[in-house]
This record gives C-alpha cells, structure tokens and sequence, in this order.
C-alpha cells in the first residue's frame, strides 16, 4: 500500500515538482504569541466559506430563481429533498457564521496592525471579501421570496436608492427596476451565485497566496525580544490546529441547524402591507439603528443622506487604514488607532443591540 | 284686459247683493275673489289645515291680502310670487315648518321642525332631470291646496293613502325609469298580496305601509347603510310592530321573532358579524309582498341559499313523508326565527338528536338504524380529524414543516361539512361514500404528521451520532497534535 501511494506521488511529482512545495511549506512557521488565538478566525472564515460554496452547489440542483417558483422550490428542498432541511439550514447558519468569523478576523487584523507593511494588499482583498460577503448576505436574503425578505430588501435599496448622484442608479440596478420585483429576485440571484463568487474567488486567491507567500504577521514589538520569540511549524501543527477548530466549528453548526432549523415564513406578497418590525440582518443593523437616530434634516442636508455618507467615509477609512496609520508601519505603537478601533466596536455592538431590542 | 274688466265686474255685483260678505275685505282678498269664480284652489284651500289655522293664499304665494284691487294685491312689489315653482316649492313650506317661532309659539304645533332637513337627505332630494330642482317636493306627497291632517282619511299620507301616494311615482315605470331604472316598479302589486297590504286595503291603519319601513321624510335608497331597510338595519325596523307586544295585540301572532332572531345562527351573523350574506326577515317572507311562508314553500325559501340541502331533501323519503303529514320541511328540525347552527347533536338517535322524534327502535327501525349509524361515522370523522389536527400541530410545534398535511387538514373538514350536507339525502350510502373520503384524508394527514414527527427525532439522534463523530475525531486529532509536539519538543 505504501508503495503504491509512494508511486502515485513520484508520478505526481515528476510533473508538478511537489517536493519544492512540501519544502516551502516544512520552513513555514506561526509565531506564537498572547495573540495567536486570532490567527485562526482567518482558517474559520475560509472553513465557513467552504460549506457555503458546497452546500450553495446542492441547493443549486433544486433551488429555481423565479419570482413564481423561488418560495416553492426553498419549501420542496425543506420538506420533499432528502436531507435538503440540513443542508439549506446549514446554509444559512454557515453564512452569518461566515460574516462574523470574518468581522472577528478583520478587527483581529486590525488590533495587531497585521495591516501594515508589507500587508496592505492581503488586508485590502479582505475587507474587499468582508463586503463581499455582506452583499451574500444580502443578496441570498431575497431569495427564497419570503416575506420578511421582500421588505427588508425593499427597505435596503431603499436606503442605498437616497445616496446622491449614484443612489437612483445603483438602486435600479439592484432591483432591476424602480421597484422590488420577480426582476430584483433574478438579479439578485445572478449576484449570489454567479458574479459575487467569482469576484470572492479572485480576492480570496491572492489573499491566501500573500499569506503563504508573506507567512503570519508578527505582533508590533515581536522582533524586540528574540530570546522569548517561539513558533509552531505550519504544517502539520498549524493545519492540524486548524482543523480540530472546523471540526468544532462543522458541530456547532449541525447542532444549530437540527435545533434551529432556519424558518421559511410567508411567500412574499407584492400588494400587502409591510408587517411590523422589518429588519435587515444582524450585521447591517448598527447602521440601520443610527440611520433611525439621525433627524430628518440637518442643517441643509437630508438625515438619511448625511448617515449614509457618513458610514460610507468611515468605511472608506476604515478600509484605508494601512495608509493612514503611519506610526504602525513604522513599528510604532499608536494608541489613537486603537482607540478608534475600539471605539467602532463599541458603536457596532451598541447600535446592534439597540436595534435588537427595537 | 277684457276679462279682468268681467272680473272685477262680477265681484262688484257680488259685493252688492251679499253686502254680509263685505268682511272678508279685510281678511282675505284673495280667497274671497277665487272662490267667487269658483276656483277649485280657494274650494280645497277652505278644508285646508292652513286655512283653519288663519294663513291666507298670500302666505304661500305673496302678493297683499287685504288689497281688493287684484292688480295691487298681486303685484309682484307686493312680494306676489305665483305659482311657486321647484325647490321654491319647499322652501315655501319650511318656511313656517322649520321655523320654531313660528310652529310652536304662533300655532302651538306638536309637528317636528326638521322635515324639511331630513327631505335634504333623503333620496328624494336628488336632482330632477331637468337639473334645476329636486325630484320631491313637499306637495308631491302632500298635495298643495286641500292639506289636511296626517289623521285624516283624506289625506294624501293618511297610513291607508300612502301605498297609493307612493305608487303615483314608485309604480309609474315611464317615470322610474327616468331616475332608477333597476327599481322594480310592481310594489304596489306585491304589497296588495302581503299581509300587511291586505289588512291595509281592509282599512287596519296599524298594518305597515310604505312610510313605516322607509320613512317618511328621510327615505333614503334601500343599499344605503343607514336606510332603515339595509339589511342589517331591517330586522329592528320589522321589530319597530312585531315587538310591540302592544300594537300586535289582535293580529294572533307572536311577537318574540325579533329577540329569537338575534339569537339565531342568521341573526348573528347578520346583526353581529355585519354579514351581508345572512338573511334578514325580507329574505324569508318578501319585503313588499310579505307573507309567513307557507309549509309546502318553507323548503324553496330555504333552498335559496342551502341549494344543496333543499335539493337532497327533495329527493329523499322524507319529502313524501313530510308531505303526508304536513310537516313544514326545515323549519320540523331547525325550527324558524331561531335556528341555531346545525350541530352534529341533531343528527342520531340520543340526547338532543331531532332524529330520535320519528324514528324510535321499536317502531321505525330502518330510520333509526339510519340515523345512528350517520352519527357514528360523524363522531368517527370528528375523532379522526382532531387526532390528525393534534397530531399536525405537534409535528408543527417540533418545528417541522408540515405545510401539506395541514392543507389536507382542510379536505377533512370540508368531508365533514359535506356529510352534514348528505344528511339531508338520509340515504346512508351517499352520507358514508363522502364520510369515507374525509378518514382517507385524515389518514393520509396521520401519515405525514407522523411521518414528520419521526423525522423530527430521527434528526435529533442524527445530531446525536453526527456530534459523537466529530467529537471522536476532534479528540482523536487533539491527542494526535499532543503527540506530535511532545516528540517534537524531544526532538529539539
């Protein structure tokens, strides 16, 4: 058995030069350090990104993206398709795991200035991959036709619909229209399973390529103490760390999605009246919130827009912070960087409570 | 010119040959003049009720009373109006009628100041054809010159005058049809029929006519919700005489209808649900042409609405039965003002069931056997729907979608409604074929719910071994990583 499997990996190696590999990887080391905890939420993320991808595939044998059909075809695959219940609860459990995993990694990110030099771009392709996933997020919410889904999807282009200039034409291109329709839905299907994954595709190469190609970051004041630096092989310690955290991961989700299997609601019904209590997900409600706080006018200029614009810019910052945060690419501890930081998870902590309990 | 000479000629001669007449000078001018050319307005005006109490002709149509000379008394500067026309017409009349000063104080009147306001609202206020006046003046029902007291036999709206006061309009189609060419025009004919239009013909002044189920001055059209015969307003207007215990003395019949009515499975849906499809008392007994239905039709007015029961029972043996004996055919089980919603307790052969009247074991076995075997298979049929309702709601309350049996849940009960529509075939082959479509259905809803209910625990244990896998492998891979790093660390 051993030689035939050794055989198979020479004639694999013959052709794809494997050993070059298993050596890059065997000189491959994970600083351990107070934080290396953090390192792993990136693993998690791609672990959930995984199920997503498979689990999406299934659901795409039955699933169809009619405005007639789509609520029938979600209420087929959860009581007719064998095992469909587990795999569409799955589905969704996995992706608001997936968008916190992913929200814990970037502010892990953050907090240990793994952002700064030489890793703009690896972090510049995750939060390209964090909105990425919020617009899965938004985009699979419409889709099996439900109620609740229709309305908050109305309330959403809504918002996007006020931004000035671009507002009108990036909501008409989200809902395929000037209103949400059987056309929105098809958009947004196309979004979800065809266009997001293949951008989500391109992002997630070259950031798991810089990762490999740049290793781990090493804490601000690391390389000040060598004789207390310590690390872990890559392969097998890391990987196998890794994995035992999916495998805890993958039952956290199963017991979630038998215990709570994900609801399917009410067909959506274009001519009702919007129910009470319309939310958006979890990971877009702190700005719903504060949207809601913010007074129709202020001074000339629209409440709404001005929330918007506001949330745009601090997302632009946010997003910009390896080039404005001077101090931690130099190697500089900078206290005003944390202090925002923490300061914005505060504010989304708060305001998704607050929108909670509203 | 030449005959106004003649006039004041012939009035002059009248003055000298009845020198007693010499006072009505300085009372009325005018009717002193009309009637001694015999005109037939100044005739009626002396009966009028207006005259007895002092008014004169220039009361309604201005101009100067005391004048002799007519040109001067009917000179318009006078405030001589005519004739007067249209809506001038009534405004004349409201003049006095709605004035409290004028009514209470100067002729002590007990008549209500707001005629005139509620004819404004009624559908008689509508514009005329023309567009330069109201349909209905106060004279057209009134009259204008002979008006007496309502009390009075002679007048136009005296209770025994009103159905033909009405009819001068309501029954003239070329007219009618001019303003509501859907209002039936054969009122009048129809209420000659009735009860009430025959005590009416009879000269009974209790019995109703037109103005006590409309009104009178407020009439408003029939579909308006606040017509005193819309349909959910018509059982009080009917009970305003058949609850006078009272006034309905002398006519030998009951006057409870309206209490058992509210009561009833028509009357609360009609009364307290506002449902429109409910019948009122017209639905059963006609509006205009009211009559108790008789026992041969009591299952044809029923049938209007429960077709199919009408239908089955027609064909059934109870029909030649009821016949024979002259048994009203719904109203022998359901009763008739307060028929209560048709349980399963009135089918069988015990307790409250009406069936157990006829048919007792020893003398009509058939009919018995009949009766009871239906309401076992519905006591069958409401078991095995509440145990798939029960079970349904447990698969539901585990969380487990259950959308299609609880559709089916629907075919069970429609099963059941539908032998209570077969029990008025009292064939026992009919009422079972549809019985047993309601336990396929309940059977097949039993299936699924505890097919579903399986599946729910299947899916528990299915966690169950699925966590135990995956917690054997974490642990496995946990000791392994242990492993490899202490032989690492003996390594270094």
């Amino acid at each position: 058995m051993k030689n035939k499997l050794r055989g198979i990996f020479h004639w694999i190696d013959e052709r794809v030069n494997l050993r070059d590999l298993i050596e890059f990887m065997g000189k491959k080391y994970v600083p351990i350090h107070e934080h290396s905890v953090w390192y792993y939420f990136g693993g998690v993320s791609l672990f959930l990104f995984i199920i997503q991808v498979v689990t999406g595939i299934l659901l795409l044998l039955y699933y169809k993206g009619s405005e007639e059909l789509a609520f029938e075809s979600i209420n087929f695959i959860m009581s007719k398709v064998q095992f469909g219940w587990l795999i569409r609860s799955i589905h969704s459990w996995a992706a608001n795991l997936f968008i916190l995993a992913a929200i814990i990694h970037m502010f892990s990110v953050y907090f240990t200035r793994a952002y700064r030099k030489p890793r703009e771009i690896t972090w510049l392709t995750g939060m390209a991959m964090l909105f990425l996933g919020m617009g899965f997020g938004f985009s699979g919410y419409l889709l099996p036709w439900n109620e609740l889904a229709f309305f908050a999807t109305k309330v959403g282009t809504d918002i996007a619909g006020v931004v000035p200039l671009i507002g009108k034409p990036i909501m008409i291109l989200m809902r395929g229209g000037d209103d949400v329709t059987g056309a929105t839905l098809s958009r947004m299907f196309g979004f979800h399973v065809a266009i997001f994954p293949g951008l989500f595709a391109v992002f997630l190469g070259v950031h798991l390529l810089l990762v490999q190609r740049q290793g781990m970051s090493e804490p601000l004041g690391y390389e000040d103490s060598p004789e207390t630096q310590r690390t872990m092989p890559f392969f097998p310690n890391f990987l196998l760390r890794d994995l035992l955290l999916w495998l805890l991961v993958l039952n956290v989700i199963a017991v979630l999605a038998v215990l709570f299997p994900w609801e399917l609601g009410q067909k959506a019904d274009l001519f009702a009246p919007a129910p009470s209590g319309i939310k958006p997900e979890w990971y877009f409600l702190f700005m719903f919130q504060s949207l809601k706080y913010i007074p129709a006018q202020v001074l000339f200029v629209d409440g709404e827009v001005l929330g918007i614009l506001l949330f745009g810019l601090a997302g632009l910052l946010w997003t910009l912070v390896p080039f404005w945060d001077r101090k931690s690419a130099a190697g500089k501890k900078s206290r005003w960087t944390t202090y925002a930081g923490l300061f914005v998870v505060l504010y989304i902590i708060l305001f998704t409570i607050l929108g909670w309990l509203a | 010119m030449s005959e106004r000479f003649g006039l004041r000629v012939m009035f002059i001669v009248f003055l000298l040959v009845s020198p007693g007449k010499a006072s009505v000078f300085a009372q009325d001018q005018c009717l002193a003049c009309h009637e001694l050319i015999e005109d037939n307005h100044a005739a009626l005006f002396k009966r009028d009720i207006h005259h007895t109490k002092g008014l004169s002709c220039a009361d309604c149509h201005g101009g100067d009373a005391s004048k002799e000379d007519m040109e001067t008394a009917m000179d318009p500067k006078a405030g001589f109006i005519g004739i007067p026309q249209g809506d001038r017409i009534s405004e004349t009349c409201a003049k006095c009628h709605s004035n409290a000063a004028t009514m209470v104080k100067q002729y002590d009147s007990i008549l209500p100041l707001d005629q005139m306001e509620h004819l404004q609202t009624s559908v008689h206020w509508d514009l005329s054809t023309s567009g330069k006046e109201h349909i209905v003046q106060c004279t057209s029902c009134h009259g204008a010159h002979g008006i007496v007291p309502k009390a009075n036999r002679n007048s136009p709206v005296h209770p025994l005058n009103i159905p033909a006061t009405c009819a001068k309009c309501h029954s003239n189609a070329t007219f009618m049809r001019d303003y509501n060419p859907s209002l039936p025009v054969d009122q009048l004919e129809k209420y000659k029929t009735s009860v009430h239009g025959k005590r009416n013909e009879g000269g009974d002044p209790k019995a109703a006519e037109c103005a006590s189920c409309h009104g009178s001055h407020e009439i408003l059209a029939a579909n308006d919700v606040r017509s005193r015969v819309y349909p959910t307003n018509l059982p009080l207007t009917c009970s305003h005489c058949h609850s006078d215990a009272a006034y309905m003395r002398g006519y030998g019949i009951a006057s409870d209808q309206y209490e058992q009515f509210a009561k009833s499975v028509h009357g609360k849906a009609l009364l307290e649900k506002k449902d429109l499809g409910a019948p009122a008392c017209n639905d059963c007994h006609g509006n205009h042409g009211a009559v108790p239905p008789g026992v041969e039709s009591v299952s044809k007015v029923c049938g209007t609405c429960h077709a199919l029961n009408a239908e089955l029972f027609a064909t059934s043996p109870h029909k030649k039965a009821f016949d024979s004996r002259k048994l009203p055919e719904c109203e022998t089980c359901h009763g008739n003002h307060e028929i209560v919603a048709a349980t399963d307790e009135l089918l069988g052969v015990k307790g409250r069931a009406v069936c157990a009247w006829c048919h007792k074991e020893d003398s009509n076995i058939k009919g018995y056997y009949t009766a009871r075997t239906m309401r076992a298979l519905t006591d069958s049929l409401i078991a095995a729907e509440d145990s798939a309702i029960m079970l349904v709601a447990e698969a539901e309350q585990k969380g487990m979608e259950i959308g299609e049996a609880k559709f089916k849940l629907r075919e069970i009960r429609q099963a059941r409604l539908e032998t209570r529509t077969k029990v008025h075939s009292f064939n026992l082959k009919q009422f079972q074929e549809v019985a047993d479509g309601g336990f396929t259905d309940a059977s097949a809803v039993t299936k699924q719910a505890t097919e579903a209910i399986d599946q729910y625990y299947f899916r528990r244990w299915g966690l169950l071994v699925a966590s135990l896998i995956i917690t054997t492998l974490a642990v496995s891979l946990f000791v392994y990583i242990r492993r490899i790093e202490n032989e690492q660390a003996v390594n270094r």
